[in-house]
C-alpha cells in the first residue's frame, strides 16, 4: 500500500515540480523585480531596526526635501514631512503595515476562496452551490463593501482587511476551481481511487498539493490589486488611523502640501507604485512559466 | 437574453439583501434613537414617536428590516444629519455627476485599450507588443491618487490649463468639459491597462480560429481579417470584462471624485462615512449597490445583443 502511494505521489504533480525559479531567473525583468520586492519585504520587516527616527516623532524641520536637495538635512535622507517627521522611517513602517494589511487579505480571502474552489471540484453536488455564491459575491464590489464595513465598523485596519479578504475570496474560488478540475481529470486522481485512499487523503495529497503553485501565482497577481485598494482606502481616511504610518494614508497627509512639497506625497505613492509593479512583474513572469492557462 | 437576465436578477436579490442589511445597521448603529435619526434633528417630538411606531422598534429584528425596506420602496430614505435635506434629494444631485465622470472617463479609455490591445496582440511578440504589454502593467500598478495627484498639480497648478476643483456644469457645457477633464484622464488612464490586457487575449485567442483562417486563405487583406473577422469576435469577452471591472472603475472614482472634490456618489459616501452621517452612508452605499446591479444587468443584456450565440439559451 504505501509503496504504491509512494510510486503515485513521485508521478503525480504535473505542475508543482517545474523548476520554476530557473525560467523565473532566465527573464531578467521578472528577476530584478522579485529581487526589488523580496528587498522592500525585507526593509519593511526589519523597519523598526533600519528607520533611523520613531515614525511619529515630530520634530520643528518640517516639510524639509530629500536630504540631496536644497534645504535638505544630512539626517533626513528622504526629508520630513508636514509634521516634521522622518519619511524614511515613516515609508519602513508604512511599507511594513501596507504590506501586512495585503498579505493578511490574500492569504485569509484566498485560502478560503481556494480552499472553497477545490472542494467544488472534488465534491460536484456542492459546486453549484459554491459557485452561485462566488458569483453573489462578484456582484459586491471590493470598495462597496469597504465603504458599507469602515461606515459600520468604523474607520480603522481591522475593517479594510475583512473588506479585502471577503472581496478576495470569489475571484479565488473560481480560479482554484478551474485549475481543480483540470488536475481532476488527470489518471493520478483515478488511480488514487483506485488504490482505496480515502476522500481526505486524495483531497489533500492528491487534489490540492497540485494545484497549490498555480493558486498561488493567482494570489501573487491579486495581492498587487488588494494593496492598491487597501492604499486607496486608507488614502480616503477610511483605513490606518494616525498615528500609525501606511502609504497611502502618508500620500494622503502630503497632498494638500502638493505645491511646497510635493515629495511628502510623491515619495510613498512611488513606493505603492514599485511594490505593486514588482509584484505584478514577477507574478506574469510566474504564471507564464507555472500555468500558462492562467493568462487572462 | 431572457435566461440571462433571470439569472443575473435571481443574483441581484442576495446582493440587494446584503445591502439593505448594511443600510439597516448603519440606521440602527446612528448614536441616539433610530426614530430620530430617521426623522432629523428638527422633528417634533410627535413626529419621532409616530416614526418609532411606523419602524416598529419595539418588534423583532427582522420585522424592522422589512420595514426598513418596505420605507426605502416607498422612496423613504431618511435625512442627512449635517444638511438636514432628505437623503434622496442629496443622492440625486451627486448621481448625474458621477454618471458624467464614468462616462467620460470610458468613452476615451476603452477605445483606446481595445486600439492597444489589438494592436499588440496583431504585433504579439514584437517589440510594440511588449512596450504596450510593459505601460499596461505599469497602469496597473499606479496608485489612481498618484496619477490624480500628478495630473492636478502638472495640468492644473504649473500649467494652468485646467480647473481642477470641483464640477463646472453639466457634461455639455463648456465649464463642464474643462473640470471633468483632469478627473476623467485619471479615472481614464488606470482603465487602459486592464481593458489592454483583456483585449490582447481576447483577439490572439480568436486569430487561432477557423473563420480567421478562412477569411486569410480566400485573400482578404490583413486589416480586413481584423477588423471584420477578429476584432468584432474578441469584443464579446472584452465587454463582459469591462462589465466585470465596473468595481474597479467604481472604486477609482470614489478616489477621484474626493481628490478634486467633485460632487458625485463616491466624495458623498466617504464625507458621510467620515462624518458619522449614517442616513446618508446608508443611502450612498445602497445607491452604489442598487447602480452596481444595473450596470450587470446592462452588459448581460449587451452580451446577449452582442453574441448570437447566447439567443438559443
Amino acid at each position: 500500500m504505501s509503496a504504491v502511494e509512494r510510486l503515485d505521489l513521485d508521478d503525480a504533480p504535473p505542475l508543482a515540480r517545474a523548476p520554476w525559479w530557473r525560467a523565473l531567473l532566465a527573464d531578467p525583468a521578472a528577476a530584478l523585480a522579485l529581487l526589488v520586492f523580496m528587498a522592500i519585504v525585507a526593509a519593511a520587516i526589519l523597519a523598526p531596526v533600519l528607520a533611523p527616527f520613531d515614525p511619529a516623532e515630530s520634530s520643528r524641520a518640517m516639510m524639509r526635501p530629500p536630504a540631496w536637495a536644497a534645504r535638505g538635512l544630512p539626517q533626513h535622507l528622504l526629508g520630513t514631512d508636514g509634521q516634521g517627521r522622518d519619511i524614511l522611517s515613516r515609508l519602513l513602517h508604512g511599507a511594513r503595515l501596507t504590506l501586512l494589511i495585503g498579505l493578511v487579505a490574500v492569504t485569509v480571502g484566498g485560502g478560503v476562496g481556494s480552499l472553497l474552489g477545490l472542494l467544488g471540484a472534488f465534491y460536484p453536488r456542492l459546486d453549484p452551490w459554491i459557485m452561485r455564491g462566488a458569483d453573489v459575491m462578484l456582484s459586491f464590489p471590493a470598495i462597496l463593501l469597504g465603504l458599507a464595513l469602515v461606515a459600520v465598523m468604523g474607520a480603522g485596519v481591522a475593517p479594510v482587511i475583512i473588506a479585502l479578504a471577503i472581496a478576495t475570496i470569489p475571484d479565488s474560488a473560481r480560479i482554484a476551481r478551474s485549475i481543480a478540475e483540470s488536475v481532476m481529470k488527470q489518471e493520478f486522481i483515478e488511480a488514487g481511487r483506485a488504490v482505496g485512499l480515502s476522500d481526505a487523503a486524495l483531497f489533500t495529497r492528491y487534489l490540492a498539493r497540485n494545484c497549490v503553485s498555480s493558486i498561488m501565482v493567482f494570489m501573487s497577481l491579486r495581492f498587487g490589486q488588494v494593496i492598491l485598494l487597501g492604499a486607496a482606502l486608507s488614502f480616503l481616511g477610511l483605513g490606518a488611523r494616525p498615528p500609525a504610518a501606511e502609504l497611502g494614508m502618508m500620500a494622503s497627509q502630503g497632498r494638500d502640501a502638493m505645491l511646497l512639497a510635493p515629495h511628502v506625497a510623491i515619495i510613498p505613492s512611488l513606493a505603492i507604485f514599485v511594490i505593486v509593479l514588482t509584484v505584478n512583474i514577477a507574478g506574469d513572469a510566474l504564471r507564464d512559466v507555472l500555468d500558462p492557462r492562467l493568462r487572462t | 437574453m431572457i435566461h440571462a437576465l433571470t439569472n443575473r436578477l435571481l443574483l441581484s436579490i442576495p446582493v440587494l439583501i446584503g445591502a439593505l442589511v448594511f443600510g439597516f445597521l448603519l440606521i440602527k448603529m446612528a448614536p441616539g434613537d433610530p426614530a430620530q435619526v430617521m426623522a432629523g434633528p428638527s422633528a417634533t417630538p410627535d413626529i419621532v414617536a409616530e416614526i418609532r411606531r411606523e419602524m416598529g422598534l419595539d418588534k423583532p429584528v427582522l420585522t424592522q428590516l422589512g420595514l426598513y425596506a418596505a420605507r426605502l420602496a416607498q422612496g423613504d430614505w431618511g435625512r442627512s444629519l449635517i444638511s438636514n435635506k432628505t437623503v434622496l434629494s442629496e443622492l440625486g444631485a451627486a448621481f448625474g455627476p458621477t454618471v458624467e465622470l464614468m462616462f467620460a472617463s470610458m468613452v476615451w479609455s476603452v477605445p483606446l485599450g481595445v486600439g492597444l490591445g489589438t494592436l499588440a496582440a496583431v504585433k504579439r511578440g514584437s517589440w510594440i507588443d511588449r512596450a504596450i504589454m510593459a505601460v499596461s502593467v505599469a497602469g496597473v500598478s499606479l496608485p489612481i491618487f498618484f496619477i490624480a495627484l500628478v495630473l492636478m498639480q502638472f495640468l492644473g497648478v504649473t500649467l494652468r490649463l485646467l480647473p481642477f476643483m470641483g464640477r463646472g456644469g453639466p457634461l455639455w457645457s463648456v465649464d463642464g468639459l474643462r473640470h471633468i477633464a483632469i478627473p476623467a484622464l485619471s479615472l481614464g488612464l488606470i482603465f487602459i491597462g486592464p481593458v489592454a490586457r483583456m483585449t490582447r487575449s481576447s483577439v490572439l485567442e480568436v486569430l487561432r480560429l477557423d473563420h480567421v483562417r478562412t477569411a486569410r486563405a480566400k485573400g482578404l487583406s490583413e486589416t480586413r481579417v481584423i477588423l471584420r473577422h477578429a476584432l468584432r469576435n474578441a469584443l464579446i469577452p472584452v465587454v463582459t470584462l469591462i462589465g466585470l471591472q465596473a468595481g474597479y472603475l467604481l472604486g477609482g472614482a470614489v478616489v477621484t471624485e474626493t481628490i478634486f472634490s467633485y460632487p458625485g456618489i463616491g466624495r458623498l459616501a466617504v464625507g458621510a462615512i467620515l462624518s458619522s452621517d449614517f442616513p446618508l452612508a446608508q443611502g450612498a452605499i445602497l445607491l452604489l449597490a442598487l447602480g452596481f446591479i444595473g450596470i450587470n444587468m446592462l452588459v448581460d443584456m449587451l452580451y446577449a445583443v452582442l453574441d448570437p450565440r447566447s439567443h438559443k439559451a
